[in-house]
């Protein structure tokens, strides 16, 4: 059984069939070739494939493709405008929180879902929110660091709008 | 010594594109007319096959092939030549390949997976090393006789014993006579996963022109070319291996694993790319496990601390294949020392097939196991003897002077390992611990000290091909996997501070591609600074020598008059006679037009001096290169529910010269992070049937953001001789000291001592019950 669904993702507005046992992950990387957003386990624990759907952050390994019909998606290849990274992008990137990177694109956009809508965050809701995401690497610490960069770094964004 | 780009953070190439997403790693990498595979795993963990029946997998839609091992004539290996891709007639492991179905989806492929049928034969199962080696066990290679193995590896042919490793140092076990205490215990590092967040991948595309392309997330491009090569008796040069970005991996994606099996599968579909990425739960059942050491260990001291003789036996749970284990038992056997000097040493390691997947490398590598047991047992040894344990450490570190098991003599250039244990006591032992107990816990402090060599191989070299361009940028080429330890960051500083150029005119490889990257063996060992960094000093001092050569010609003199600082090169006596190396890159072009000298380019490579086989006491030069390390924690134990918390870990290695402050401090935190895990979380566990339990992220628990200790570290650098600018080996280090130093700071909580890992709530309630029965009794 196929679907046809449209949905805005970064930015553009797309049209695509689906089969009734997608998931929204294998749309992102299998139909629109969008390959930042990653899979790294069987059953929703790793946090590798988070996206921003409607301003949440959802796993897209376990969210029904339908659910993308009418709805405005992020992947972290919508994040950086042209060759200006994203605040997240930047803190993270320089923080020492990127080594293999494979955990980093659902990190980011963890994080993005909780910083652009709660710059005021605090430690507890960033930790609760980081703590979904499995590091093999960095240990978690420099992840920390340019978490707290990036909410620096968006609050100094809303002042300046202000 | 003051370097311009060394010990500063710049920070790594790779980064930007990994936090766009547009890094691209095995499972990104679309070819045209693609197809996917999936493999069938047995029910049994050993069995033989009677039958397998593949017809009805053949009409599902999208299927093109259904492949069984049927008909594979050859094996391989790079130690013992004991590997199939696919399992002929017999299935040693629960997550051996027993046949595959390619399809031009991969879940097509993975539906017809259903539809073969396979009759088994079951067979006894053997998961520990002990329970192998019993004299009526079933041989699970009969043919273990007839496999190609290196002509220093001893296997029992007749048994299930892969390999026997001996090492005899000094009078042996005959040495225990000098000593006025013993002390023995037993010690068990379980299996374990390298779990990295990306799991292992490969495609391998037969081209119609006889060539061999293939794509892999691993760090031995060379060993699988070389390999595969072998295996289909094509010529080395028509294999190319492409290593995209690789998304962790910590030892289970070196060595030759998945790519024979997927290059078979793919030889039945000439032609046509054929992909396949392991689900999670693939990569915990049928990619390479680790550890599995069980360590019996016997010290023999003076009365005054003076350690005389060690015997340690090692038992190598390897798994079903083992030639990726036989180098982790040796190197876990000839480091059970630890970094201590014992005057007589019997040390025997046994390498044995077990009906687990294969066992191989994991961060670490032989150091972590048997060291669990030594820095356990220094504990132990001081409290016997009454003595003071830094003390009793102190008296029997390494350093200048002695010589290790190997039979190697050790410089003060290898390092201090006093100043390192020293540093960690004053971090977390200088002031009294402020409470033993309260109403919720226990506190615990304990203390580890480690040492580790790179486990080499006579042919362990790194390349680095290096050219100027005509802006005075350089590009460097290089085999070293970036598997997210920040090689390039590495390479380009190096190269940078070697060419004395800002690392910003810099620009280092992103794949490997051995058509055109130079030789590397595998980037393995913590190696990959000392060894690739002394390649990128070799090449950037015939570079120089290069331009020297051509500008002499310009400037009518003799090199040895000339000097370059990185823009120029100039007579040393008048610096104002002189050529820009912007003007040499290409050689130099004259003013009519007539072109002299050479393009400015350099080819180089290094390998650990004088590496050597062992001889016939299993010692010799297979250490060469040493990092020492101390690592101490404090933890809390919680009464109720016997949780532990590491509230803090320190950390100080002699690492000989920082490179890249905030890289080091990385790979240390989440080296500790992974001890962390190991100490007390992680073991891949069977049942008795040889199933794997908890092969996903939700049963086989890394450690989590909150988790996490808070992580003192700090470095020594006494520098090296052999690394560039006396840089050594770091990457595995910080794993090695984490299980023990939690392990003691237990007994300093509660009293009780654990032999085995992880220490679950579980073992530490029970143990809680026990003392107080104790107490009561």
């Amino acid at each position: 059984m196929t679907e046809k669904i449209s949905f805005t993702i970064n930015g553009e507005y797309r049209s695509v069939e689906i089969d009734e046992e997608m998931m929204v992950i294998d749309v992102i990387r299998d139909v629109l070739d969008l390959t930042g957003t990653k899979r790294g386990c069987d059953n929703a624990t790793c946090g590798t494939c988070v996206i921003v759907m409607n301003g949440k952050a959802v796993k897209s390994c376990n969210t029904p493709a339908s659910k993308m019909q009418g709805a405005n998606i992020l992947t972290i290849e919508g994040l950086a405008k042209g060759m200006e990274l994203h605040p997240i992008q930047k803190a993270i990137a320089e923080s020492g929180a990127v080594q293999c990177g494979f955990c980093t694109p659902g990190i980011v956009m963890e994080l993005h879902a909780l910083l652009e809508s709660k710059p005021d965050a605090s430690e507890t809701e960033l930790s609760n929110a980081l703590n979904k995401h499995l590091c093999r690497c960095t240990g978690y610490e420099p992840i920390r660091d340019g978490a707290l960069i990036a909410q620096q770094l968006i609050r100094e964004r809303m002042t300046e709008k202000a | 010594m003051a370097y311009k780009y060394l010990g500063k953070s710049y920070i790594r190439p790779d980064a930007i594109n990994k936090v766009t997403g547009k890094a691209v790693f095995l499972d990104d990498i679309r070819l045209p007319g693609m197809l996917h595979a999936a493999i069938l795993r047995p029910k049994y963990a050993h069995a033989r096959i009677l039958s397998i029946d593949t017809s009805e997998a053949e009409k599902c839609p999208g299927v093109v092939k259904v492949v069984t091992g049927k008909g594979c004539t050859y094996r391989y290996g790079d130690n013992i030549r004991d590997l199939v891709p696919m399992a002929i007639d017999k299935v040693r492991h629960i997550g051996e390949p027993v046949a595959a179905v390619i399809a031009d989806t991969p879940r097509h492929a993975y539906a017809a997976l259903d539809k073969i049928k396979v009759e088994y034969d079951p067979l006894p199962v053997y998961i520990d090393a002990r329970q192998a080696m019993s004299e009526d066990a079933v041989l699970i290679h009969e043919e273990l006789g007839e496999y190609w193995h290196l002509p220093t590896l001893n296997p029992k042919p007749g048994t299930n014993i892969a390999n026997v490793y001996h090492l005899k140092k000094g009078r042996g076990e005959e040495g225990f006579e000098e000593a006025d205490v013993i002390i023995e215990g037993e010690f068990n590092y379980p299996f374990g996963s390298c779990a990295a967040l990306e799991p292992h991948g490969s495609i391998v595309w037969f081209k119609e022109d006889r060539t061999i392309e293939i794509w892999s997330s691993s760090i031995c491009p060379f060993i699988i070319r070389d390999d595969i090569a072998h295996s289909y008796g094509v010529p080395v040069s028509d294999v190319r291996v492409h290593i995209p970005d690789i998304g962790g991996c910590f030892g289970y994606k070196s060595d030759i694993t998945v790519e024979q099996t997927i290059a078979w599968i793919a030889s039945f579909v000439p032609g046509r790319p054929v992909k396949w990425v392991a689900s999670r739960k693939e990569d915990i059942t049928s990619t390479l496990l680790a550890h599995g050491i069980r360590t019996v260990m016997k010290i023999g001291a003076k009365r005054d601390g003076k350690l005389v003789a060690l015997k340690t036996t090692v038992y190598h749970s390897g798994g079903a294949y083992s030639d990726t284990a036989v180098n982790v038992t040796i190197a876990a056997t000839h480091n059970s020392t630890g970094p201590y000097e014992f005057e007589h040493c019997d040390l025997t390691g046994y390498t044995v097939y077990t009906n687990t997947p294969p066992v191989g490398a994991f961060r670490g590598y032989g150091h972590p196991e048997p060291q669990f047991a030594t820095e356990r047992m220094m504990d132990m040894l001081a409290r016997k003897l009454n003595m003071d344990p830094f003390e009793l450490r102190r008296k029997n570190y390494l350093r200048e002077g002695s010589t290790n098991s190997l039979g190697e003599r050790m410089w003060k250039s290898n390092g201090d390992m006093q100043a390192c244990a020293e540093r960690v006591q004053q971090i977390v032992f200088g002031k009294p611990k402020e409470k033993q107990e309260d109403d919720q816990f226990y506190y615990g402090r304990g203390f580890a000290a480690l040492m580790k060599s790179p486990k080499g191989a006579p042919f362990s070299t790194k390349g680095c091909y290096m050219k100027m361009n005509i802006d005075g940028s350089v590009s460097v080429n290089m085999g070293g996997a970036e598997v997210g330890q920040g090689l390039r960051t590495v390479v380009r500083q190096i190269a940078a501070e070697a060419l004395k150029i800002p690392p910003e005119k810099v620009r280092c490889y992103n794949e490997i591609d051995t058509q055109f990257s130079p030789y590397e063996w595998q980037t393995i060992g913590s190696m990959f600074t000392m060894q690739g960094g002394r390649a990128i000093v070799r090449a950037a001092e015939k570079l120089i020598q290069g331009l020297k050569k051509t500008a002499a010609q310009v400037l009518r003199t003799d090199e040895d008059y000339l000097e370059y600082d990185g823009e120029y090169v100039y007579l040393r006596s008048d610096p104002s006679i002189r050529v820009p190396v912007t003007q040499l890159a290409r050689g130099y072009i004259t003013d009519n037009g007539i072109t002299i000298g050479d393009l400015a380019q350099s080819v180089a490579d290094a390998r650990l001096p004088r590496y050597s086989n062992p001889d016939q006491n299993g010692q010799g030069n297979l250490g060469v290169t040493y990092t020492f390390g101390a690592q101490a924690a404090e933890i809390r134990i919680e009464k109720k529910t016997g949780r532990i918390y590491v509230d803090h870990f320190a950390s100080v290695f002699d690492v000989g010269q920082v490179i890249n402050p905030i890289q080091i401090r990385g790979t240390v935190l989440g080296g500790v992070l992974m001890g962390l895990g190991a100490a007390l979380y992680e073991e891949v566990k069977f049942d008795e049937e040889g199933r794997i339990l908890n092969p996903h992220y939700f049963q086989y628990h890394i450690p989590t953001y909150k988790e996490a200790p808070q992580q003192t570290i700090e470095f020594i650098e006494t520098p090296d001789p052999i690394g560039a600018f006396g840089a050594r080996g770091i990457g595995e280090h910080p794993v090695i000291g984490v299980p023990p130093a939690i392990l003691n700071a237990i007994y300093d909580a509660i009293g009780v001592d654990f032999y085995e890992i992880p220490v679950t709530p579980e073992k530490i309630k029970q143990a809680l019950e026990a003392r107080t029965e104790k107490e009561y009794a």
